[in-house]
C-alpha cells in the first residue's frame, strides 16, 4: 500500500470522529505549547546574558594576569620573555601590553585639569589588536601623547566648585575645556614625597592623536598613553618603578613593586578568531599562565544555561507525556470502532503491517499536526511575552527594563526538539493500539463480535 | 488447484481446566482442479465453513496440508498469507462484508489500493469492473443506499478487481431474493466460463449446490458424498 494511499486513508478516518480528533490535537498543542514557551524563557535569559557578556568584552581577547611560580597560587607579574612565548602561540593576532603610571597623572591645560590613568603601550601590537585613532597620529617623539576619546569629557575648568558634576556624574558642558586638544600641548603633573615634603614636577607634553570612539555605548575611555622614554624621566622624577608614589612615612618602595618594575600591568592575547580562543587559552593554562577570556565564562554560562534548559524541556515533556495519554485514548477507541472494517481489510488481503502503518501513521498524523499547531501558538506566546513582561514591569514595580533583556526566544532547534520528541512520544502512544490493530481476528470482525 | 491433505481441525471450549475438544473436520482429503466450480453442502455444524475459513487462512489447521496453486499455504504465516491471499483469492460472503464508510467504488477500489495500484490505473479498473457488474452509476453510493443484490455485486466485483485465479464464496445468495439469486448464479457461471475462475462455495441451497461441477456433501466433519453433477 502506497504512503499516499495511507494517508488518504488516515485523513478518511479522522473526518469519522472530527470532535475527538479534534480534542486529541488540541491537547497536543497545548503540551507541545507549553514545552516551548518554558524552555524558550531558558533560550531567552541565555541569549540576554550572552550578549551581555559578549557586549562588554572583546569575544577574541584573552586576559593574562600573571604565572604561577614555583609555589603554588602564587603568581607573579608578566615581562618581555612571556610576551614573546606568547607571540609564538599559534593563531595569536596580537600581544598588547601595558605599563601603568603608578600615581594618577594630573593633566592641565590652561585652568583645565583632569587626573587620567597613564599608559605606556607598544602601539604596533595595539594596532594590530584593533587600537585606532579618530584623529591625529601615534606619538613617535618622547613627548608626544594619544589621549582617549573621552579624555575631554572631564576635562574641566579646576575653580569650579562640587557642583561641576550634573545627576549622571558627569562634568557640566559649561565647565568643559571647548578647544580643540589635538596638537595642543598639555601639562602633565607628577607627584612624589621626598623628605615628607610632597614635590611635583610638570612636564609639558603635545597631544598627537586622539582614540576612537569605544564600540560600546556605556564605555569611556579617558586614559593617555605616554612614550616609554617619558615614564624613564618619570622615574628618575620619582626615584621609584613606573612613578610609584610613597607615602610620607614611607621611604622604601614596596617590595613586590621594586620586584616588578620592568613587568606589564596589563597583557592581553588578541587570537586571529573566536574558534582558537580555546586552543590559546588551553595553551596558556599548560603553561600555567592565569587567563580569563569570555569564551572561558561563555562557556560556562553556556553549561549552566544547558542544565537549566535540559530541565525545563524535560518538564515541558511531562505535558507532551499526560497528552499521550489522550492519544493512546483515541487511537483505543478508533481500533475498537473500526475492528470490523480491519477485520475486511485483512480478509481481502491487508497484511499486519499494512494495518499497523495506517494506525501509527494516524496517531504520528495527530502529534505533529498538534506539533505544528502548539509550535505556531508558542511562537505567538513568545512574542506576547516579551513584548507584555517589559509593561507588567514597568507598571508593577515602576522600573524600566534593559532593552536588550529577552524573556523567550525560541530559536529553531526548539520546535525540532519538539517536534522530535512529540512524534516520538506519539508512536509509542500509537504503537499499542496500533499492535491491536493487527491481531484483530478476522472471523469476529466479520460477525461484528469485536 | 486447491489440494487438501488429510486435514482435521477442532475447536477448543470453555474455561481453562473444564476445556473441551469439539472436532469439526476429520481427515478431509479433497483437490478441486483448475476451472472447476465445487459446492460443498452440509447441514449447519457439518464443518463446510470451517473449511472454508482454513482454506482461506482465516484460520490454521491442527492437522493436515492445504495448497493453493503450488503453493503449501498452511504452512504460511499471516503476513504471507495476507500477501498470497491477494494475488490469488478472491471472496464473496453472504453478509457482503463491505465497509460501510466507503462508498460502492471505494470498496471495489480497496484491493488495488492494498497491493500498491497507481491511482490512475485503479480508477479506470474499478470503473470497468463496476461497468462490469453493472454498478457503474451507482460508485458513489454507499453500501447502506444500495440494495441486498446491489451489494453482492459490489462485493463480487471487489473480490474479481485483482484478477485471482480462484474465489471462495461463503453462502453467496444467503441474503438475496430468488430472482437475485438466480442473476448472480449466472453470473458465477459467465466468470467460470469465459475467465476460467475456479469456485469454492459452501452453501446449503440447493440451487447453488447444483451449478458446481462437483458437489461434495460434509457430515459430523468428514466427506460423506462426491458427485460430479
Amino acid at each position: 500500500m502506497k504512503l499516499k494511499d495511507q494517508f488518504r486513508f488516515v485523513r478518511q478516518n479522522m473526518k469519522k470522529n472530527r470532535t475527538r480528533v479534534f480534542m486529541t490535537i488540541l491537547a497536543t498543542a497545548m503540551g507541545c505549547a507549553f514545552l516551548i514557551v518554558l524552555a524558550s524563557v531558558g533560550f531567552g535569559l541565555q541569549k540576554s546574558v550572552v550578549k551581555e557578556i559578549t557586549e562588554r568584552r572583546v569575544i577574541t581577547q584573552i586576559d593574562v594576569h600573571g604565572k604561577e611560580t614555583k609555589e603554588q597560587g602564587v603568581y607573579r607579574a608578566l615581562n618581555d620573555k612571556d610576551v614573546h612565548l606568547f607571540e609564538t602561540i599559534d593563531d595569536v593576532k596580537a600581544v598588547t601590553r601595558r605599563k601603568m603610571l603608578q600615581q594618577e597623572g594630573t593633566f592641565s591645560i590652561g585652568n583645565y585639569q583632569e587626573g587620567a590613568p597613564t599608559f605606556v603601550a607598544n602601539f604596533p601590537a595595539e594596532i594590530k589588536a584593533g587600537f585606532e585613532l579618530s584623529k591625529g597620529r601615534f606619538p613617535k617623539e618622547k613627548n608626544e601623547v594619544a589621549v582617549g576619546y573621552n579624555f575631554l569629557m572631564n576635562l574641566a575648568d579646576k575653580d569650579a566648585g562640587d557642583d561641576r558634576y550634573d545627576e549622571k556624574g558627569q562634568v557640566k558642558a559649561e565647565y568643559l575645556y571647548k578647544d580643540e586638544l589635538l596638537g595642543k600641548e598639555i601639562n602633565l603633573t607628577v607627584h612624589q614625597f621626598k623628605d615628607g615634603k610632597q614635590i611635583e614636577k610638570t612636564i609639558p607634553l603635545k597631544v598627537v592623536g586622539i582614540s576612537k570612539k569605544p564600540t560600546k555605548e556605556w564605555a569611556q575611555d579617558s586614559s593617555v598613553f605616554i612614550s616609554d622614554q617619558m615614564l624613564t624621566d618619570i622615574e628618575a622624577f620619582t626615584g621609584t618603578p613606573k612613578g610609584y608614589m610613597l607615602d610620607v612615612n614611607m621611604n622604601k618602595v614596596p617590595e613586590d613593586i621594586e620586584l616588578n618594575k620592568n613587568a606589564y600591568d596589563d597583557v592581553k592575547v588578541y587570537a586571529k578568531n573566536m574558534e582558537s580562543v580555546q586552543s590559546i587559552s588551553e595553551r596558556l593554562k599548560e603553561e600555567k599562565y592565569a587567563t580569563y577570556s569570555v569564551v572561558n565564562e561563555l562557556k560556562e554560562v553556556n553549561m549552566v544555561f544547558m542544565i537549566a534548559k535540559a530541565g525545563l524541556i524535560f518538564i515541558g515533556t511531562i505535558a507532551i507525556l499526560i497528552a499521550s495519554i489522550g492519544i493512546y485514548n483515541t487511537m483505543t477507541m478508533a481500533v475498537t470502532e473500526r475492528a470490523p472494517d480491519i477485520g475486511i481489510m485483512k480478509a481481502i488481503g491487508a497484511s499486519p503491517n499494512t494495518i499497523k502503518r495506517i494506525f501509527l501513521l494516524e496517531s504520528s498524523y495527530i502529534g505533529l499536526i498538534g506539533a505544528f499547531i502548539g509550535t505556531v501558538v508558542s511562537y505567538g506566546i513568545s512574542y506576547a511575552v516579551n513584548f507584555a513582561i517589559p509593561l507588567i514591569i514597568k507598571q508593577a514595580f515602576g522600573q524600566e527594563t534593559d532593552l536588550n533583556l529577552v524573556f523567550s526566544d525560541i530559536p529553531l532547534v526548539l520546535p525540532i526538539i519538539c517536534v522530535l520528541i512529540c512524534y516520538g512520544v506519539t508512536i509509542i502512544s500509537g504503537l499499542r493500539p496500533a499492535q491491536r490493530a493487527t491481531k484483530v481476528d478476522v472471523l469476529k470482525a466479520m460477525r461484528r463480535e469485536v | 488447484m486447491i489440494t487438501l491433505k488429510n486435514l482435521s481441525h477442532d475447536f477448543v471450549i470453555g474455561k481453562k481446566g473444564r476445556q473441551t475438544i469439539i472436532p469439526v473436520l476429520r481427515d478431509i482429503s479433497l483437490t478441486v482442479e483448475k476451472g472447476e466450480i465445487v459446492t460443498i453442502v452440509g447441514r449447519s455444524g457439518s464443518g463446510k465453513s470451517t473449511l472454508l475459513n482454513l482454506v482461506s487462512g482465516f484460520i490454521h489447521p491442527k492437522e493436515g496440508e492445504i495448497w493453493i496453486s503450488e503453493e503449501k499455504v498452511s504452512e504460511l504465516n499471516e503476513a504471507r498469507f495476507a500477501d498470497f491471499r491477494i494475488n490469488h483469492l478472491g471472496f464473496i460472503f453472504q453478509s457482503f462484508q463491505l465497509i460501510p464508510s466507503m462508498t460502492a467504488f471505494q470498496n471495489v477500489e480497496l484491493p488495488l489500493i492494498l497491493k500498491g495500484i497507481n491511482e490512475k490505473i485503479r480508477k479506470s479498473q474499478t470503473e470497468a469492473m463496476l461497468q462490469k457488474v453493472g454498478l457503474l452509476d451507482y460508485q458513489d453510493h454507499y453500501p447502506g443506499e444500495l440494495s441486498g443484490g446491489q451489494q453482492q455485486r459490489v462485493s463480487i466485483a471487489r473480490a474479481l478487481i485483482v484478477n485471482p485465479p480462484i474465489i471462495l464464496a461463503d453462502e453467496p445468495t444467503g441474503s438475496l431474493d430468488s430472482e437475485t439469486e438466480k442473476e448472480l448464479l449466472q453470473f458465477i457461471q459467465e466468470l467460470n466460463r469465459d475467465l476460467g475462475i475456479t469456485f469454492l462455495i459452501i452453501t446449503h441451497d440447493d440451487k447453488v449446490a447444483e451449478i458446481g461441477n462437483r458437489k461434495i456433501e460434509l457430515k459430523d466433519g468428514r466427506i460423506v458424498e462426491g458427485v460430479l453433477t
